[in-house]
């Protein structure tokens, strides 16, 4: 570019400049509110309440008379038919104590088509508003128990009075051939129905209008406590505390004494009986967790979140168990996927208790796991996951290779697969018919381990 | 040379024994017969005999072997189960008529042993209970066997559980 051009150009765009109009100027708005000037400037001027003489003396004292006046002696004597001459001597206290023209300066009578229509009115329920009251009291509950055998018998008695009940003549002919009662009881019981049954007949010669319904409301009903089927200020059954006789003490969860005070809460008597190890044992175990995920359930109502965890479990010699387990908790996921990997404990065969039979290759999903026997001291040259794995169940030796996805969950779970599905040396040697040597202890004169 | 052959008797016999067939055939070939005994003297193989189109009877002795029957001769082979699992599961060629393998005597010791070989040919070492059959100027042979008397030869396939 030439020095001559950026003087033409500056030249010509003024003389483009001096010939051109104005540009005319934006006054399109660009924005939904008003601008800012727009906004602060009022469009009239207010007028403040003291030109306006609202706030003079007199006017004040003209709002006061009009809105608070004081109590007539005509409304004074409809007041003392309603209220005692103590509320009375309160009500003209609090009227001596509040200046009326106080109430005019600082109170505030809404006008406004909201306003609430009382001041305050307690004589008459809001709906929504106002709590409900309970239409009963309630029971007592120091006092509240099940009816004994006689109480019932006696309750049903009583109901048979009321209704033609054949759900009750059912109930105590059935109580006839009941082989518990003695036979004072039996007696009384087949006096009790004929009794009932002939109110029953009564009743049903006098009109028959009384049917299966009203049997239903012995069932579903009648109250089996002893509040005498009182109404009750809830529709739920009152609770019965917690020693209710004939039940407290049945349902306790039995401590064995062997487990030393191990397992109080009882978590792993499932798993004692399941596997015949004891706590001590149990608790003596490599429990590891190797894997967490959160999960999501979609459901039409939104995202369920869950955690899953994958745990292992093993004796450090010789068996190892993997446990999976969701839940929304993550403290019950995790241990219920450790309890699950001690009972899912299967025997690993190991060579010389140090390493695995020859080489292992096992797929699980998209991930191959291949394993290596290695001699002693090699180490457990592995992933962090897998070395857990080893470690918990006694193997010292080791290579492995994953050549291709190295997913958590599927490696664990292919890792677990070639352990465990090695092949036998006695049953390769059975198969073919064939006697196999293992040349190391030849060579060492049977000097390993 | 009957190279293809022998990987066509590798595949067969892994079908069969995945279809847990107890009795099955091959063709009647020089390499199909020594590999087959081969196969049976490493006890993957229960028996191998010669027979016609359809299978032998248990004691049927094989017919005389003539010009005229020579071409519908079929070599019957009986396949072993233990612990009800196959006893031969896994066969594969080594030699393919494209790519004949010829190892000399330090490969093949060093595969017998489980080491992978380190030099021109690539084969894998042997895994616990897996054979390695050779074609030695002695016949056919266990890699072991002819580490033993010192020979090396075409490595025709090898077969594992």
């Amino acid at each position: 570019m030439s020095v001559a051009r950026p003087a033409r150009c500056l030249l010509s765009k003024r003389f483009a400049a001096a010939l051109k109009p104005a540009a005319p100027t934006c006054n399109a708005a660009f924005h939904s509110s008003a601008r800012v000037e727009a906004r602060k400037k009022q469009r009239f001027q207010s007028i403040r309440a003291e030109e306006m003489g609202l706030t003079s003396p007199e006017k004040v004292q003209k709002y006061t008379e009009d809105n608070f006046q004081p109590y007539t002696p005509e409304e004074i004597e409809v007041l003392k038919k309603h209220y005692s001459p103590e509320q009375m001597e309160a009500l003209e206290a609090g009227e001596a104590a509040i200046d009326p023209k106080d109430l005019t300066i600082q109170g505030r009578l809404r006008r406004d088509p909201y306003q609430i229509p009382y001041l305050d009115d307690f004589s008459r329920l809001a709906p929504v508003v106002d709590k409900r009251p309970k239409k009963h009291i309630a029971p007592d509950f120091t006092k509240i128990r099940w009816l004994s055998e006689n109480e019932f018998i006696n309750d049903i008695q009583k109901f048979a009075k009321e209704v033609d009940a054949p759900q009750a003549k059912t109930w105590m002919e059935g109580k006839l051939n009941d082989p518990t009662l003695s036979e004072e009881q039996k007696e009384w019981v087949k006096g009790q129905l004929a009794k009932i049954t002939a109110q029953a007949d009564r009743a049903k010669s006098l009109d028959g209008k009384h049917g299966d319904a009203e049997g239903l409301d012995l069932l579903f009903e009648r109250s089996m406590l002893n509040d005498d089927n009182a109404p009750s200020d809830t529709s739920l059954a009152p609770s019965l505390g917690k020693d209710i006789p004939g039940i407290s003490g049945i349902y306790q969860n039995p401590i064995d004494p062997e487990d030393q005070g191990l397992d109080d809460e009882g978590i792993y008597q499932d798993l004692k009986r399941r596997t015949g190890l004891s706590v001590r044992e149990m608790m003596d175990l490599t429990v590891k967790i190797l894997v967490v995920r959160m999960v999501h359930n979609q459901t039409r109502l939104g995202k369920i979140r869950s955690v899953w965890v994958m745990a292992i479990a093993g004796n450090g010699n010789g068996r190892l168990g993997i446990g999976e387990a969701k839940s929304v908790e993550n403290g019950a996921a995790v241990q219920k996927a450790k309890l699950l990997a001690i009972r899912n404990m299967k025997p690993v065969p190991r060579y010389e208790e140090r390493t695995i039979f020859g080489s292992v290759t096992a797929k699980f999903g998209g991930t191959i796991v291949k394993l290596d026997a290695r001699p002693p001291g090699f180490g457990l040259r592995v992933s962090a996951r897998f070395f857990e794995m080893f470690r918990a169940c006694g193997i010292h030796d080791i290579a492995a290779k994953m050549p291709r996805s190295r997913r958590p969950m599927n490696a664990v779970k292919a890792c677990f697969e070639a352990l465990t599905n090695q092949k036998d040396p006695n049953e390769i040697a059975i198969g073919r018919g064939k006697k196999l040597v293992d040349v190391r202890k030849v060579y060492f004169g049977g000097n390993v381990l | 040379m009957g190279l293809p052959h022998i990987a066509n008797l590798c595949s067969h016999l892994q079908n069969a024994s995945k279809a847990r067939l107890g009795l099955t055939s091959a063709p009647h070939t020089k390499y199909n017969l020594s590999v087959l005994l081969s196969l049976q003297k490493a006890g993957f193989l229960s028996f191998v005999t010669r027979g016609g189109p359809l299978p032998p009877g248990p004691h049927d002795p094989p017919e005389p072997l003539t010009s005229a029957n020579v071409a519908r001769q079929r070599l019957w082979v009986g396949l072993k189960y233990s612990d009800n699992a196959p006893v031969l599961r896994k066969m594969q060629a080594v030699s393919t008529p494209k790519r004949p393998i010829t190892m000399k005597l330090p490969d093949l010791e060093r595969v017998a042993r489980g080491w992978d070989t380190n030099g021109r040919v690539n084969v894998r070492g042997l895994n616990m209970g897996e054979c390695l059959f050779v074609s030695t100027p002695k016949g056919v042979m266990e890699v072991r066997e002819a580490v033993e008397r010192k020979m090396g030869g075409l490595v025709l396939c090898r077969a594992g559980p």
